[in-house]
């Protein structure tokens, strides 16, 4: 009997299963209740007791690998059939056109720089674009009557006292006025300028401030931060430069400029090699910073012997052109539908 | 402002290249926009050379020509051709020598050739002035009177000077830069070499035959006047020298003593102005302000009014001359004629000077350095510097002792600065002996010192040095920003909150959840056109207007996102297809008005958005079809649902400017959400043919009121589903169904749905039908059918009892 049994596993291991019908004969000839392995269970009946144990055991063996071959051949050839039922004329047609949207490219410049700085402790503040000559130019330290103001030129609505801020730097004095030191934020928001619109000005055009601040707080620190900016946005290989300029609210005063060629010789990367950016010398400049003036610190309650603080201003709308190498400014808010989708990847 | 790279270098003897000197004044704060070279000479006679000529005979085979050779140097003879009739051996002359590119005073520029004329060689060109564009003569060529050898470069022979121009972009703290004796001085401060004032000039009065006496009224705007007299001077054109200095800057020579005065302007930033001295009626000047709405002709030939607050230089008879610091009168002028002049040197203060510049829109040299704040101890040294130049040139003698009237002179300012302060910062500690010397070198004295502190005497020039921060600043500029070390970490002492609500997340959210289903984020202009407030009869005095104005078009500030949306809509539209969906965040804004009559300025933000045209695009195998209310209500439904206002009332619009129909969504009475069908006219008049829907959510409102979502047991039984169909009245709204449904079984009703609905003649007219799924579970226990029965019954019975509704079985 041990013998026949053996003869029968070999029987099952080779036994062609590759449709539904050689499936059945499979299960009628070993599993079905008038199959041979019921037909040998009743066969031990008939084994010496001596015997009994080791030609069972045999038996079992025999009885589980006709199960499992019916199994995983009954899983094959049900997959095989679901595959093959119901399949589409051609894959490759053209799928249900859900369209993808787009995020404007400046939303999504603007949302990686509050990353940015989120990721170095910058909260988000903001304030309104119908401001006070007092929080956009007075208490900034612009002086009456001074040439500073022309640098910026200015809508007005009520008189001089009312305007449309030329800034976000607003949020600066509203800032310190509600909350005292430590203050670590950035300030993005719209601005306004009296500018006929061209491919270089605009009469609206987005802008971030940052301002830190604290006991302590050094040039040094600028530095770095500004640094850190640069680098994530414009990749590691960036180099900044800090040079002296003038903003009535900041002392000592630098505009911030990074390399346009990753200060490889002859490369001129962000400029796309045109060099009309950088003018050849191979800086761009990004925005202004500074350290923020007494004055202004004094005008909102804040000691200057205690505290000192930085404080810098960036053009969105510059540094998405910058990024990716848009000339016009005006694309942004014609919103052509063409532009938008050019931006649609991560 | 302009630099010359040569003027430059008469005060400090640097070496460096212009780049450099550019890169060097930009790292101080001079930041260097341009440099570009300057030429006298078109080209710079590149090519161009001496000449001798060995050889001149008869050209064979024309009558006006004439055959030379010519040594050009380097043991070149090159044969030339030459048709003009001086031309003689022994000469020599000017040969632009073959590959030279020549600029002639008129026509188009050209290259010299190898060339055959009239079947002999020529190879080069002797030339006549006009041709060289070294002026308009063409009497023959230039025979030259000069021992240099043959082959010297035309431009060493006539010392053409390669000068170069550097674009300053000034900013307004840096009056003291405003000149090239003031750029020396920075670059002095920067590199330690010795700076040279111009030379100091004597100052011998000649006679003093002219009396002139100078009242100044108004101390206050005019706190230094200084002045005197020549006299026995020829106005005429200036040298050669002195209109090149100008010329290189962008100046236009006019005469000799004009030009003298912007010589020193430009050389020491001080402003002078000449007046024709026998124009001066009584042979008095009175600095005083006019009474407003007097009338002045300026220089330019243009009436003026002035205001009480420009500063005039009178005469005698209080006529005014001049606008102080600004601007001078067309009668009082320099002119041909003129042989005494009264020459003023003043001290102005700036914001007057800004206020009439500002008002009559003058923008002068003058100004633009007394606005700023010129020095004003430098108004004698000025004067003296000018008037020897202008004797130099124009002849004459000073015939006046020097008038200076100052009557509080302005002292240095004076205070004490903590090293502390400076280190604190920069945010590293400087040598006190560097401290020591950058100060020193920009002319800041250092009166006392101890350890902590050190008292500074600044000079009234540096305008903008007042405080310890400036101090800091004029160090590190001097010390170099790049210099500060980076420190091996950000500091993060102190991270700042999070807002709650985080607005600027929640927007981000649902910007992407909104570009994920098909629309595209759009930024619009906030200024728009008035009318476009009126077309939606919003009121016209919510307008916030602009008063200076770029232009009608952008007259006021939106008070609705519509118009701007519309306007990207047809500018897509006339591109290309047809279906679009935009959204975008932006502001709306409104001058409004408290109870108590004062006004306030109100700024909303607000999401918009836009559907139109087909809701997919073409299919192989999805029907085409229109965009409808349904689909943007739709979209308003999962913006509302983000922002956890699934229990807002819907409500119809009605009789509303801006949609032809439209649901508006209310949450304890107050708007939140509206959609709608904008009116067809709105559409036309940016010239969109094709409907349009539209949306308002009021979003910031919605997450201000944000919860943090609780979690609540799952039920353990199953869901059931009865179905009804009901016949009702056209008004009957589904929004009435669903609130009697709730009202009548509030506890076990989850869902109310409409899967079908029906209308056609078959019903009678006026009414509709209804396919309606409801939905309902039980928390504690599985529902039997005659719970279920009962409830229906109850549903059933409120429809047809409040509703009118007639139950199909």
């Amino acid at each position: 009997m041990q013998d026949r049994i053996k003869e029968l596993l070999g029987e099952i291991e080779t036994f062609a299963i590759t449709n539904k019908e050689q499936l059945e004969q499979f299960r009628l000839r070993y599993i079905a209740k008038k199959g041979v392995v019921t037909a040998l269970f009743e066969e031990l009946k008939t084994v010496p007791t001596e015997k009994k144990r080791s030609v069972g055991q045999l038996l079992n063996q025999l009885k589980d690998a006709a199960m499992d071959k019916l199994k995983s051949k009954t899983a094959e050839l049900e997959a095989a059939a679901m595959a093959s039922a119901g399949k589409p004329l051609d894959l490759t047609l053209p799928p249900i056109p859900n369209e993808l949207g787009t995020i404007h490219p400046l939303t999504q410049v603007w949302e990686r720089i509050v990353e940015i700085f989120g990721r170095i402790g910058f909260n988000v503040e903001d304030g309104p674009e119908i401001e006070s000559d007092w929080n956009n130019f007075t208490a900034l330290n612009f002086p009456d009557n001074h040439p500073a103001r022309e640098m910026q030129d200015t809508f007005f609505i009520e008189g001089k006292e009312i305007l449309l801020r030329t800034h976000t730097s607003n949020v600066q004095i509203r800032l310190m006025n509600k909350q005292k030191p430590p203050i670590r934020s950035i300030m993005p928001g719209r601005v306004y300028r009296n500018e006929a619109i061209s491919a270089r000005a605009h009469c609206i055009f987005h802008q971030v401030e940052g301002l830190y601040v604290d006991r302590n707080v050094s040039f040094a620190d600028l530095k770095q931060t500004l640094y850190h900016f640069a680098k994530e946005l414009f990749g590691k290989d960036t180099q900044v430069r800090f040079r002296p300029s003038y903003f009535p609210f900041t002392e000592p005063s630098a505009e911030i400029d990074i390399s346009c060629g990753l200060n490889r010789p002859g490369i001129c990367t962000l400029c796309g090699g045109s060099k009309n950016i950088c003018k050849g010398t191979g800086w761009v400049e990004i925005g202004g910073s500074g350290m923020v003036h007494p004055n202004v610190l004094e005008n909102c309650g804040i000691d200057p012997e205690e505290f000192t603080g930085f404080a810098f201003g960036m053009g969105i709308e510059r540094i998405t052109m910058l990024k990716y190498q848009i000339r016009d400014l005006r694309l942004f808010t014609e919103n052509d539908v063409q532009f938008l989708r050019q931006f649609e990847t991560l | 402002m302009k630099i010359s790279y040569q003027w430059l270098k008469q005060f400090i003897n640097i070496s460096e290249s212009p780049e450099t000197i550019g890169k060097m004044l930009t790292s101080i704060g001079l930041e260097v926009e341009a440099i570009y070279p300057v030429e006298t000479v078109k080209g710079g006679l590149a090519g161009v050379v001496i000449g001798h000529v060995l050889t001149c005979q008869k050209h064979p085979n024309a009558d006006k020509l004439s055959l030379t050779t010519v040594d050009i140097g380097g043991g070149v003879v090159a044969p030339i051709v030459c048709g003009a009739p001086n031309i003689a051996a022994g000469q020599k002359v000017l040969v632009a020598t073959v590959g030279a590119t020549l600029y002639p005073t008129q026509g188009k520029p050209f290259t010299i050739k190898k060339a055959k004329i009239r079947g002999e060689a020529s190879e080069g060109m002797i030339c006549a002035e006009d041709e060289l564009g070294l002026g308009t003569s063409h009497d023959g060529i230039m025979v030259l009177d000069t021992d240099l050898p043959p082959g010297t470069p035309a431009a060493q022979l006539l010392q053409l000077e390669n000068d170069y121009v550097f674009e300053i972009g000034l900013t307004p703290n840096h009056a003291d830069a405003a000149s090239h004796y003031g750029i020396a001085r920075d670059l002095h401060a920067l590199t330690g070499l010795p700076i040279c004032f111009p030379e100091p000039f004597e100052h011998k009065v000649g006679s003093r035959r002219e009396k002139i006496e100078v009242i100044v009224e108004n101390t206050e705007a005019c706190p230094r006047y200084s002045g005197l007299t020549i006299s026995g001077l020829q106005v005429k054109e200036s040298p050669e020298w002195l209109k090149k200095r100008l010329q290189a800057i962008g100046l236009t020579p006019i005469n000799n003593v004009v030009d003298a005065t912007n010589y020193v302007l430009h050389e020491l930033g001080q402003p002078l102005h000449a007046f024709d001295l026998d124009k001066i009626a009584g042979r008095t000047i009175r600095v005083k302000t006019l009474p407003e709405g007097t009338v002045f002709r300026t220089l330019d030939d243009v009436e003026r009014k002035l205001t009480a607050r420009d500063l005039m230089i009178c005469d005698g008879n209080s006529q005014p001359m001049c606008i102080g610091g600004v601007f001078g009168g067309k009668e009082s002028g320099i002119s041909d004629r003129t042989t005494a002049i009264f020459l003023e040197s003043a001290y102005f203060h700036p914001s007057y000077i800004r206020s009439s510049a500002m008002h009559h829109r003058l923008k002068t040299d003058a100004a633009y350095r007394f606005e700023r704040g010129t020095d004003p101890n430098m108004t004698v040294t000025a004067l003296k510097r000018a008037a020897s130049i202008i004797i130099d040139i124009a002849g004459g003698e000073i015939s006046s002792d020097i008038i200076d009237i100052y009557p509080q002179p302005i002292p240095h300012r004076q205070f004490t600065v903590k090293y502390k302060n400076i280190d604190r910062l920069i945010g590293k500690q400087l040598d006190r002996a560097l401290i020591r010397q950058i100060l020193q070198r920009l002319e800041i004295q250092i009166l006392a010192e101890d350890e902590a502190t050190f008292t500074v005497s600044v000079p009234p020039y540096r305008v903008d040095v007042c405080k310890d921060a400036d101090i800091a600043e004029e160090i590190l500029r001097i010390y170099g920003f790049d210099n500060v070390e980076l420190k091996p970490s950000l500091n993060a002492d102190y991270l700042a909150e999070y807002a709650a609500p985080d607005l600027f997340k929640i927007r981000m959210e649902l910007t992407k959840m909104l570009a994920a289903i098909g629309y595209h984020e759009i930024i619009t202009n906030s200024l728009t056109k008035p009318t476009y407030a009126e077309a939606l009869a919003m009121p016209v005095e919510h307008n916030v207007e602009i008063a200076n104005r770029l232009s009608s078009e952008l007259g006021v500030m939106r008070q609705s996102l519509l118009f701007s949306g519309l306007e990207v809509l047809a500018r897509n539209i006339s591109h290309r297809q047809k279906n679009f969906r935009f959204f975008e965040f932006g502001k709306t804004y409104q001058k409004q008005t408290k109870a108590d009559g004062t006004t306030f300025y109100a700024e909303n933000d607000r999401l918009v958005l836009f559907a139109t045209g087909n809701q997919h695009s073409e299919s192989w195998q999805v029907a085409e079809k229109k965009t409808d209310f349904f689909q943007l209500a739709g979209t308003v439904q999962k913006v509302l649902q983000k922002l956890g206002a699934t229990q807002a009332d819907p409500q119809e619009i009605d009789g509303s400017n801006l949609f032809a129909y439209g649901l508006a969504f209310v949450i304890d009475k107050r708007e939140v959400a509206r959609v709608g069908l904008v009116q067809m006219q709105h559409a036309k008049s940016v010239d969109i043919k094709q409907e349009v829907f539209y949306a308002e959510i009021d979003w910031t409102y919605l997450a201000g009121k944000l919860k943090q979502p609780t979690y609540s047991e799952l039920s353990k039984f199953p869901e059931v589903r009865r179905d009804l169909s009901l016949v009702l009245d056209n008004q009957v709204s589904f929004d009435q169904i669903r609130r009697l449904a709730y009202q009548t079984e509030q506890r076990l009703l989850k869902t109310i749905n409409v899967f079908d609905v029906f209308t056609g003649e078959s019903l009678g007219s006026g009414k509709k039908a209804y396919a309606l799924s409801f939905i309902l579970q039980d928390q504690h226990q599985t529902l039997t059918d005659q719970v279920i029965d009962k409830i229906m019954e109850k549903l059933m019975g409120a429809f047809e009892r409040q509703l009118g509704a007639v139950i199909r079985k």
